[in-house]
């Protein structure tokens, strides 16, 4: 059984059946793409995995810490961290900021702490501060720890989003498609931070993405979401040549609706 | 059985008067999704303007033509018609596409703005000039367009003289004019092509934008009607009670909140929601005025708004919004 | 902790006056508000400079609400109200049954035991009040909040005039304890409380205040409170409580709130009125806290202070002080709608860090 077990999970919106009976089981290390046409459910799936919206049906497991049931917050801090697809940064705080406050859950001061400045407060604060500009240097973003996270360009907003979610110290972090709107070169550069972050941190990485050059180089094993099914799941070479993933995206064949199974 | 009757009709009543001044909230919240604070100073400006129309042409309780009710209704639909349209135009439409807490905000100066300059009549720099404010802090008495003796008089029993029910022909104006707009406003939105522009974009304003509607003017024709509503609340609250009084602790905001919790008991952006509303509002504060306590009127209003934000927070005929992440 | 001395470990000496400084701070403008300004500008303007302090305090509270975690309450005078009543029933009921007469109208030095008890106790009940208005944000978001505060502060106010009037000294003696809440004046308003307020106390507190948020705002706990505002779901996803921290913002700000109320009821020449904590009330601490910029403290300092001198300037124009302020309103929210100074604190802007010799912004 691996880190994160996810078994049967489903929801549905009114009559629309979001995401149904979604499997995935993930071995701890493990940097699996999930693929499928716009409105396939990805985004949905990352919704249900960490709580914004609870599921109708199924279980999410890390470890042995069934996730059904608890508050986003209380998944987060179990161990399951994400980014979001359309950037959710706190754009009027500086940069570090943002990443200091998914180190609150890691505290151990209390308010009380903080409102006399004692030197327990002092020194949380000292590693907090240190622990944040590490991740900023990771994500090259440490020359601009204090400007407001607005200002920052792009891609840099996309790396921020993966810092502030790595300091919550993650077990597996989910990424919702981290290279949307970056360049040439900053996809690169992303695709060797993926890996980097993963072995440097031992962490277990789920990757929502359209960019098939990246998810084809990066991912061990892709899942393919079609209509809020799995439609197809493995490797990188066997996802290429599988016909059910090739219907889906082209839409070629007459019979597109009634997708066979083919997990 | 004769405070049954009697705290019905009050109810039905005062409840088509909140649920007037209600549907002006919940099609403005429909639309741009705020709370137009300044909603009920439209509704106060409302009274005070067919108190001012009837000054102007001399109708009083003793002395008014036939038709005068209509005209103060209109004339007085119509003012607040306009000032509905300018402050939109003005407050409101720059900062269209603002966070909402922002427009909010702007809605309570709006606000404070109405119901400060109408306190303005005792200005004496103003009055050297010439130019005096319909309003004041004084107590205004409204001449009675209405004839006072009651329409209809039953005793329940015959024996016992207090408990004669009395049909006033007021009632039956405040009831009649709130039923004749509501089923307008009904048969505008649900029967009407402006009214299928005024639902598209209370749905989706861009897509209906895309769609060839003009928001802005959907937008300006819900706040000339919503106002206009207002305006005849206030003319036939005056005609009620016959006493206006505009005073800093707030008698007018205080109507127009609770005309707001009926629009948000109703499920705000419902159209027959607020009218439901409004009745049932209506309904609680004269019941509880009743049979528990006058003084406690306000207290019923607000505790019903804060059970129902509570145990059913989209209203009662409202929807439930799921927040896209 | 700003960005320069991070990762230098500090010496003891610099750890002891970062921790108790403030608080010297606090102690040395007290005593300069008490003995030396006070005396200097006399009593009317010791008065306004009491007036503005309290109106510190107060915008300071709701900015913790409505500038940090981003709800909008708009029923801060109801806290007030509830700390003010708790506070002048504790000072005005306990010195009868303590000493046995009614208090005198000037300070009475061993009254001030009573009147700090009073004060604490005021903020511990509006506290508790938060904490009653602060559970429906759980399920409710921006508007509709701001509905059921305003609702809540009517509420309040409905309630304290119901209250039947103040017994007499020797009625007050006897009573027991529990039928005192429900005599609190009613309509009239709690009169004959004792004028315990003055410079030392009500600059004491606005201090304290200011210290206490300021020190929130720049901790751990202050960020979660920012990120609440900034992006709910994000701030959820990142670990943190919002359900919680919304919570504890309404009861910290209730409580802040209510010691205001104390130092109002206890106010020389002010009257416990509910009709002068009703919404208008609410609405001039919100304007305050929107024109300083919703989240800076300094900005709402400086708003408090400029809107409660104003009147004060313009007394002739009494009558349009409202139209003024409402207008400020409307153009600032056309114009600056994030208010004079943002979220940022007066030195952290760019002009004014340009001024002091410190990185521009980039």
């Amino acid at each position: 059984m691996g880190l994160l077990d996810v078994q049967g999970v489903g929801i549905a919106f009114g009559g629309l059946k979001a995401v149904q009976d979604f499997r995935l089981d993930l071995p701890k290390g493990a940097l699996q793409g999930l693929i499928g046409p716009n409105g396939a459910g990805k985004t949905t799936l990352f919704n249900l995995l960490t709580g914004v919206y609870p599921p109708d049906t199924g279980t999410v497991k890390l470890g042995d810490r069934v996730l059904n049931g608890l508050k986003p917050h209380q998944i987060a801090q179990a161990g399951l961290a994400r980014t979001f697809q359309n950037i959710r940064l706190f754009g009027d705080l500086t940069v570090l900021d943002n990443v200091k406050i998914a180190c609150w859950s890691r505290g151990w001061t209390t308010t009380l702490d903080a409102l006399l400045r004692t030197p327990r407060f002092r020194a949380e604060e000292n590693a907090i501060t240190t622990r944040s500009m590490e991740l900023l240097q990771i994500f090259e973003l440490d020359k601009r720890a204090d400007e407001s996270a607005r200002f920052l360009p792009y891609g840099g907003q996309r790396r921020l989003e993966m810092a502030r979610a790595l300091a919550l110290d993650p077990k597996v972090l989910l990424l919702d498609e981290p290279a949307a709107g970056m360049n040439p070169q900053e996809k690169v550069a992303l695709r060797n931070l993926i890996r980097d972050v993963r072995d440097r941190f031992g962490l277990t990485v789920l990757l929502i993405e359209h960019d098939m050059g990246l998810v084809m180089e990066i991912c061990e094993r892709i899942t393919v979401l079609d209509h809020g099914v799995v439609i197809a799941s493995g490797t990188p070479i066997e996802i290429q040549k599988n016909p059910a993933v090739i219907e889906a995206y082209l839409g070629a064949s007459p019979v597109a609706d009634a997708s066979p199974g083919a997990h | 059985m004769t405070k049954l009757l009697q705290a019905s009709m009050d109810g039905v009543a005062v409840g088509s008067l909140y649920a007037l001044i209600a549907l002006g909230y919940t099609m403005v919240y429909g639309i741009l999704k705020f709370i137009n604070f300044a909603h009920s100073d439209v509704f106060m400006l409302g009274a005070w303007f067919s108190f001012a129309i009837c000054g102007f042409l001399g109708y009083t309780t003793a002395d008014h033509p036939v038709y005068a009710a209509l005209v103060a209704l209109i004339g007085s639909m119509a003012m607040c018609g306009a000032l509905g349209f300018t402050i939109e135009r003005l407050a409101y439409r720059p900062l269209r596409g603002a966070p909402r807490i922002n427009v909010l905000i702007t809605a309570i100066g709006v606000s404070l703005l109405l119901e400060n300059v109408g306190q303005l009549n005792s200005n004496k720099f103003l009055a050297e000039y010439g130019i005096k404010f319909p309003f004041g802090t004084r107590p205004t008495s409204v001449p009675l367009l209405l004839p006072d003796q009651p329409l209809l008089s039953f005793a329940l029993d015959s024996a016992h003289p207090n408990t004669l029910v009395n049909v006033l022909p007021v009632d039956v104006l405040v009831i009649g004019v709130a039923f004749t707009l509501m089923a307008l406003l009904q048969y505008l939105v649900f029967g009407t092509s402006l009214g299928r522009a005024m639902r598209a974009v209370s749905y989706d304003a861009k897509t209906a934008s895309l769609m060839g509607i003009d928001v802005d003017r959907v937008v300006s024709i819900t706040f000339v009607i919503g106002s206009a509503l207002a305006a005849a609340a206030g003319f036939l609250y005056g005609q009620k009670l016959q006493s206006l009084r505009q005073s800093a602790d707030g008698l007018w905001v205080l109507l127009g909140l609770k005309a707001f919790v009926a629009a948000v008991v109703g499920g705000v952006g419902n159209v027959r929601g607020a009218m439901a509303g409004g009745l049932m509002i209506g309904l609680v504060e004269q019941f509880g005025a009743a049979y528990l306590s006058t003084n406690l009127r306000d207290l019923y209003v607000f505790s019903l708004l804060i059970v129902v934000l509570l145990f059913k927070p989209e209203g009662l005929l409202g929807k439930a919004v799921v927040e896209k992440v | 902790m700003s960005l320069a001395s991070y990762g230098k470990p500090a010496s003891p000496a610099v750890v002891a006056v970062d921790a108790l400084g403030p608080f010297a701070g606090v102690a040395v403008l007290v005593l300069l508000m008490h003995f030396v300004i006070g005396p200097a500008v006399g009593p009317y303007y010791a008065k306004i400079l009491v007036d503005i302090a309290i109106s510190i305090v107060l915008a300071v509270s709701l900015n913790v609400v409505n500038g940090f975690t981003g709800q909008f309450s708009i029923g801060h005078a109801a806290f007030m109200a509830v700390g003010g009543y708790t506070a002048a029933a504790i000072t005005y009921f306990g010195t009868v049954k303590i000493w046995g007469g009614l208090p005198l109208v000037h300070a009475d030095p061993q009254g001030w035991g009573l009147f700090v008890v009073g004060t604490v106790a005021g903020a511990l009940v509006a506290g508790l009040f938060g904490l009653f208005v602060g559970l429906p944000s759980l399920r409710l978001r921006g508007d509709y909040l701001a509905l059921v505060t305003l609702g809540f502060g009517e509420i309040v106010r409905v309630l304290l005039m119901q209250t039947g009037s103040i017994p007499d000294p020797k009625v007050i003696a006897e009573a027991p304890l529990y039928t005192l809440p429900l005599k609190l004046g009613g309509s009239l308003g709690f009169g004959g409380v004792p004028t315990y307020t003055n410079l030392f106390w009500a600059w004491l507190w606005a201090g304290l205040t200011l210290v206490i948020v300021y020190r929130l705002k720049a901790s751990t706990h202050g960020r979660a409170f920012l990120s609440v505002r900034e992006d709910e779901i994000a701030a959820e996803a990142m670990g943190i409580p919002t359900t919680s921290v919304k919570v504890r913002a309404f009861v910290l700000s209730a409580a802040l709130a209510g010691i205001a109320g104390a130092l109002f009821a206890h106010e020389l020449g002010t009257t416990l009125n509910p009709k002068e904590l009703g919404f208008q009330k609410s609405f001039e601490v919100v304007i305050m806290v929107v024109l300083g910029g919703m989240g800076s403290l300094s900005g709402a300092v400086l708003a408090a202070a400029v809107l409660t001198v104003l009147p004060e300037v313009l007394r002739e124009f009494s009558e349009y002080r409202m139209i003024v302020y409402a207008l400020i309103l409307i153009l600032v929210m056309l114009v600056r709608p994030q208010g004079l100074f943002g979220i940022h604190e007066v030195w952290e802007l760019p002009v004014v860090r340009r001024l002091l010799g410190g990185r521009g912004p980039k």
